[in-house]
């Protein structure tokens, strides 16, 4: 057998195992050692692989971040913030139709800015939520299936556990991700509002009604939410100005909600421990799977799989938006079955090469120099510039055309076609990584084992599962749209970035 | 036994939050030194405020030195120490909807069964990693900054590597024997089975 059919029988192997119930990273480190064995016909080089692989796994300073993150989570859960937070959101948004269940909504969105994790996110909030919104008249199907989706606002606002192993598997800049995630974020929130609003129109008997709070009462509500604020834009925004690195910035977030647990009286020893004993669970878990990713993916890189797969796709001639629209549609799919960590960490090593070699034409070389140079003129005519050139880079400009060497040359400024390239490839890059995290996150509250709906319906055994599905497919219907939206308008995701 | 084993376990995930949680501090702390070090050499406080910028440097604020390589040395032990207890609660992600269908007494002995072969990955893994520290022992490689030697991390990652042998060679027993029985253990978390 050839390295490359070997690199393609691996991937039906690989499925069957994790469907026959093995341990996702079990089975890629097994699939990853025997692809190895067989590939070079002896066990030396994978034993020899063994003795310093794992260990350089687990001490990779860039994934640090992820038991950070996680510990950063579970301090927010002690803060007392989750309250605070609902508390805020259902002052000002209580009394509208369908009030309470966007008020739980805008929490999670609130509570995703300083936790990195979904099934916190949503256990967290339902903790708060679910009686009040029990309180308040609102059916059981239509709470549960209300916190299940604001949950994964949990990920899908920055900090994000899932957008920082993207990055790293895609060498992709961690501060741009969380940059460009936060208003697909908002979008998200704000849907799942329109949601609501439409879902209690269509069947008014599953909300109750309640009268609106004095506007003093409401400041008062906003005021006490401020340390979430802090934290959120210390982390989000030290890292993208550069104060510290993303590492350093999810050691100040642990730190900082460590902080408000503490000050809230919350921290005892237990609890603490507890929150220890949370983290260390998560956190052996997913460093297995990236320890089998990890020897998965060396073993794929030996075959060469992912290169001739994306050069047999370039050879089937579809466009790129076909790819791009398969590769999301089989996302949705498998997110039914499969965590969406495990799915990134599979997945994205054979995906991303087959999306960068696709051209989206997601940045035009002739705008971009069209940009600099009004940039430059905007602040005067530089001296020396004689009139002429003057008009023939305006004319040029004003019909699309790109400069040429001497135009920007007179106007002082660089911008080639491998330039272009490079910035249309790290776009590219961050986009798709912030449509990856949203269908991913799909999977989390599609049935039958969307995790998110799990965790509500264990805090609510009133209600029927069937309730739950019932509705959550209303939000899934509301992420689907918002998917399309940003898969049509890149410019949605991609517009902080220019700023 | 199996009260030990869980307290092992849980120790070993307490020492590796303990870590963590210096090595957040010691992040903290070295992102303050350096603020504080790139304020105190701010042009406008040297001109300004020379006495604040003097004390600033004479007090040595300053990031910590090699943070990033003690952070890579001690996180790795954390990792290591976090897989007993991820062992024990036999956390791992699956996929569980096409094995649902399965009779219940198939369904735990396919569990135990995946639990047998996890277990023999992570004897490998330790196995292989007692050999590596051996290697970096034996060559004398240090750190680049601190010139720590390399093999201590190794040791300390070891330690909890041989836990997790540990730990997970006696639930795919327990767990391996019950299941001949078609019987299901769950070590719950009060250390009840």
């Amino acid at each position: 057998m050839s390295m490359l059919e070997l690199g393609f029988w691996s991937f039906p192997v690989l499925l069957l195992l994790i469907f026959a119930r093995a341990p996702i990273g079990l089975a890629m480190l097994g699939v990853g050692i025997g692809g190895i064995w067989l590939a070079l016909g002896e066990p030396t080089v994978f034993l020899a692989k063994l003795k310093t692989e794992t260990f350089t796994t687990f001490s990779s300073y860039s994934l640090t971040i992820i038991p950070m993150f996680l510990l950063m989570g579970q301090f927010a859960t002690l803060s007392g913030m989750s309250q605070a937070l609902f508390k805020a959101a259902e002052s000002w948004l209580g009394h509208r139709k369908g009030g309470v269940a966007m008020a739980s909504v805008g929490a999670c969105a609130g509570f995703g800015a300083i936790c990195g994790s979904s099934l916190a996110t949503a256990a967290t909030m339902s903790k708060v939520a679910l009686p009040e919104l029990k309180r308040y008249g609102y059916s059981g199907g239509f709470s549960t299936a209300t916190l299940a989706a604001g949950g994964t606002l949990g990920i899908l606002i920055p900090p994000s556990v899932i957008l920082v192993i993207y990055a790293i598997l895609t060498e992709q800049n961690i501060a741009k991700l969380f940059l460009a995630a936060f208003i697909p974020g908002l979008l998200a929130a704000i849907g799942y509002m329109i949601t609501i609003s439409i879902y209690v129109r269509l069947f008014p008997a599953s909300a109750g009604t309640r009268p609106a709070v004095p506007y003093s009462e409401r400041m008062l509500a906003l005021l006490n939410v401020w340390p979430v604020l802090l934290v959120f834009g210390l982390v989000v925004g030290g890292i993208y100005l550069g104060w510290f690195t993303p590492t350093e910035g999810a050691a100040v977030g642990a730190f900082g909600t460590g902080l408000l647990a503490f000050a809230s009286g919350n921290l005892s020893w237990a609890l603490f421990r507890n929150a220890i004993l949370a983290t260390a669970t998560t956190t052996g878990m997913i460093f297995f799977i990236i320890l089998g990713a990890a020897f998965y993916n060396s073993f794929l890189a030996l075959t060469q799989v992912p290169q001739e797969l994306a050069n047999y796709v370039l050879s089937l001639g579809l466009t790129p938006w076909m790819v791009l629209t398969l590769i999301l549609v089989f996302y949705l799919i498998f997110g039914c079955v499969m965590d969406s960590l495990s799915m990134i960490l599979l997945t994205i090593p054979i995906f991303f090469p087959v999306i960068s070699a696709m051209d989206f034409g997601l940045v035009n070389l002739a705008e971009l120099q069209g940009t600099m140079a009004m940039e430059v003129l905007a602040s005067g005519v530089p001296p020396g510039m004689g009139a002429e050139m003057l008009e023939s880079i305006q004319t040029a400009i004003a019909s699309g055309a790109e400069l040429t060497r001497e135009q920007m040359a007179a106007l002082d400024i660089r911008m080639t076609q491998g330039m272009a390239n490079r910035i249309e490839a790290e776009y590219l890059a961050i986009w798709f990584g912030i449509l990856v995290l949203i269908v991913v996150e799909v999977g989390l509250i599609t049935p039958p084992v969307g995790m998110n709906l799990f965790i509500i319906n264990a805090m609510d055994r009133e209600t029927p599962m069937v309730e739950t599905y019932k509705a959550v497919l209303f939000f899934v219907a509301s992420d689907i749209f918002r998917v399309i939206l940003l898969v049509l308008f890149p410019s949605i995701t991609l517009l902080v970035l220019t700023l | 036994m199996q009260n030990s084993i869980i307290t092992l376990a849980r120790i070993m995930a307490v020492l590796g939050g303990l870590v963590l949680t210096a090595l957040i501090l010691l992040i903290c702390v070295s992102v303050l030194g350096r603020g504080a070090n790139t304020f105190a050499h701010w042009d406008r406080i040297e001109a300004s405020a020379p006495g604040v910028s003097a004390f600033l440097l004479a007090a040595g604020v300053a990031p910590v030195p090699g943070d990033f390589e003690i952070v890579e040395a001690a996180i790795a032990f954390s990792i290591f120490a976090f897989l007993p207890l991820c062992q024990l609660k036999n956390a791992h992600a699956t996929v569980d909807v096409f094995t649902s269908f399965l009779p219940h007494r198939m369904s735990i002995r396919l569990k135990a069964f995946w639990e047998i072969v996890l277990c023999a990955a992570i004897v490998l893994i330790t196995w292989r990693l007692g050999v590596g520290l051996i290697d970096k022992m034996s060559n004398g490689e240090t750190t680049l900054l601190l010139g720590f030697p390399k093999w201590w991390a190794f040791a300390a990652s070891l330690l909890a590597a041989v836990v997790a042998s540990i730990v997970s060679i006696y639930c795919a027993t327990v767990r391996g024997l019950a299941a001949v029985r078609g019987v299901d253990v769950v070590f719950d978390e009060d250390g009840a089975a």
